[in-house]
């Protein structure tokens, strides 16, 4: 390995992250079992699965099944609730050598002002990820995320809340997307991700069921890749926020895409299923691209799409 | 947890559609138990997206060798059965919870079906080393989906089948096997591994008798280490007391499992 040069550090919302590849929510659960696969010193950081007011048990099996190039779940926010993540995960997390987000969501307003309440007292959460676009658990029919009015709502009620960073993860499944992110902007969110997973469904033809036991479930994975980098592009263009790229990730060329597109820094999912240390790989892979082309700052990327 | 680049030694049909692979994985082979499962990456990682669990039907401490016997039935596998010797694949030991030995002097009963068998292959050679008493009953559609006499031997003291179809050993089900055995031969300690009406079967037969009873599970699963969540099993009792605790994960809360935490069905008692 040459000497390295480049300046992969990002300043996300305020976040200083070492680099901008962080590992997305509900793919490394609350980090302790990726210990001995993977470094997290080596990441810019990573997300927690989501918490809830209430611990979850989620939906009933099978919740994973494998589709051309990407897959689907339907693990309906299993968590262990607030409580016990402050009691027990948080300690945990807060020992890693990495900057955590923690990733939360409500069922009603309220909720979601309170999970930012709730966690304002715990020293080094580097910002909140604010869940309003899983489309696994009904919220009395309609998800936060797919109205402008209703995602405004859940984000402003987290936004009086903390002091914290707040970034605003939203759905593909509308009709414009752009809409949604000035709507949460506006509401005083810092910073957007996207995407969370489309909403798809998978049938055993022979039984002539769903596959999955919640019906559908969430596709993710290298598929849906271009109808993320999409997403990135025009949302980019309509909120003056940092905006993160998530959706199928799995390379550091996957990663640059994103960040030409817009996208400030990234998060990877799904591949780390395949291969738990895939993070820390993109990372070495940026450097190196970094270094053969002579970018000395990986920031001069993003959003350079000519 | 390890991952590990392992070599492919052989991957030879042992039956129809049934094929063993030996692979070279020194840091599994020292600390795979039976009833563990490795992960295996098949491919570049986009199409097939995700590792292969397979159950470990062998390994040799001192050669670093893992063997795991595997049906080519879907994409993964099928492209598994054509890598040829020499191969890296990726390989990852996840799994934590092999199955436990039970009291010394115990008569073993392993119940297994068609391919559901490799685990108990494995576990039945290590109790018989440490001269445990062992019959191996396997259960198949038909007389080809059974692994030959040379591969089942080793496992047990007495080998009897089953098939559906009537075309080699008994004709039903293995779990007619199980009741016999019981009936005739009283107290045992059950392990078993199969379809899940199956193993349901056979976790209230061995309810009934008073008998323990481990199986080693399968479910599907994205990572097989604890990260994704996918691979779900409701607990008879939850864990921890709360709604959280519902459900186990197949890949770092098992694969073996005492039946009775195990909630078969809707109806299943606690």
């Amino acid at each position: 390995m040459g000497q390295r040069m480049a300046d992969l550090s990002i300043d996300f919302a305020g976040v200083q992250l070492r680099n901008p590849v962080l590992l997305a929510s509900g793919t490394c659960n609350y980090g302790q079992e990726l210990l001995p696969l993977t470094d997290f010193a080596r990441l810019g950081g990573l997300v927690t699965k989501t918490i809830t007011p209430q611990p979850r048990g989620g939906n009933p099996p099978q919740r994973i099944v494998e589709t051309p190039a990407g897959m689907l779940n339907s693990i309906g926010l299993q968590n262990p609730g607030l409580e016990a993540f402050v009691e027990k995960q948080w300690p945990l997390l807060a020992d890693l050598d990495a900057q955590v987000v923690v990733n939360i969501a409500g069922f009603t307003v309220e909720e979601f002002g309170q999970m930012a309440a709730s966690l304002e007292a715990l020293a080094g959460i580097a910002a909140l990820e604010v869940n309003i676009s899983c489309p696994n658990v009904e919220a009395g029919g309609d998800n936060f995320a797919t109205r402008p009015q209703t995602a405004a709502a859940a984000i402003a009620a987290v936004r009086s809340r903390t002091q914290r960073p707040v970034i605003a993860k939203l759905t593909p499944n509308v009709t414009d997307i752009a809409e949604i992110a000035r709507a949460v902007v506006d509401a005083g969110a810092d910073a957007v991700s996207l995407i969370n997973t489309l909403v798809g469904m998978a049938i055993d033809v022979e039984q002539r069921r769903p596959v999955l036991g919640g019906i559908t479930g969430g596709l993710s994975g290298p598929a849906i890749k271009p109808v993320a980098l999409a997403m990135v592009w025009k949302v980019a263009q309509a909120v003056d926020v940092p905006v993160m790229g998530i959706g199928g990730i799995t390379s550091a060329r996957d990663a640059l895409e994103f960040m030409v597109a817009g996208a400030s820094a990234g998060q990877v999912g799904t591949a780390s299923f395949a291969n738990p240390n895939a993070g820390v790989e993109i990372v070495e892979d940026l450097y190196a691209y970094c270094d053969e082309r002579g970018i000395d700052r990986i920031a001069s990327l993003v959003g350079s799409l000519r | 947890m390890i991952d590990e680049q392992a070599r492919l030694l052989s991957n030879r049909e042992v039956a129809a559609d049934f094929y063993l692979a030996r692979l070279n994985a020194p840091h599994i082979a020292v600390r795979i138990e039976p009833g563990q499962f490795v992960n295996i990456q098949v491919g570049a990682g986009v199409a097939p997206l995700l590792r292969v669990p397979l159950s470990v039907s062998g390994a040799d401490r001192e050669a670093g060798i893992i063997e795991v016997l595997y049906e080519a039935v879907g994409p993964k596998t099928r492209a598994l059965s054509q890598v040829g010797p020499d191969a890296a694949l990726p390989t990852l030991s996840p799994s934590r919870q092999g199955l436990a030995a039970p009291s010394e002097g115990t008569r073993v009963v392993l119940v297994g079906c068609g391919i559901c068998v490799p685990p108990l292959l494995y576990w039945g050679l290590k109790l018989r080393q440490r001269s445990y008493q062992t019959a191996l009953l396997v259960g198949a559609r038909t007389a080809d989906k059974h692994l030959s006499n040379e591969l089942l031997a080793p496992a047990a003291d007495a080998v009897h089948l089953a098939t559906d179809d009537g075309s080699l050993g008994h004709a039903g089900l293995v779990t007619d096997l199980l009741q016999n055995e019981l009936a005739e031969k009283g107290p045992c300690a059950v392990y078993c591994c199969g379809p899940h009406g199956m193993m349901q079967a056979v976790a209230a037969i061995c309810l009934e008798a008073q008998v323990p009873c481990q199986v080693s599970l399968e479910e599907y699963m994205a990572c097989g280490i604890g990260i994704c969540v996918g691979c779900a099993v409701e607990l008879a009792t939850a864990k921890g007391d709360t709604d959280y605790g519902r459900y186990a994960r197949v890949c770092v809360d098992g694969p073996a499992f005492d039946a009775r935490q195990i909630k078969w069905g809707n109806a299943w008692p606690t």
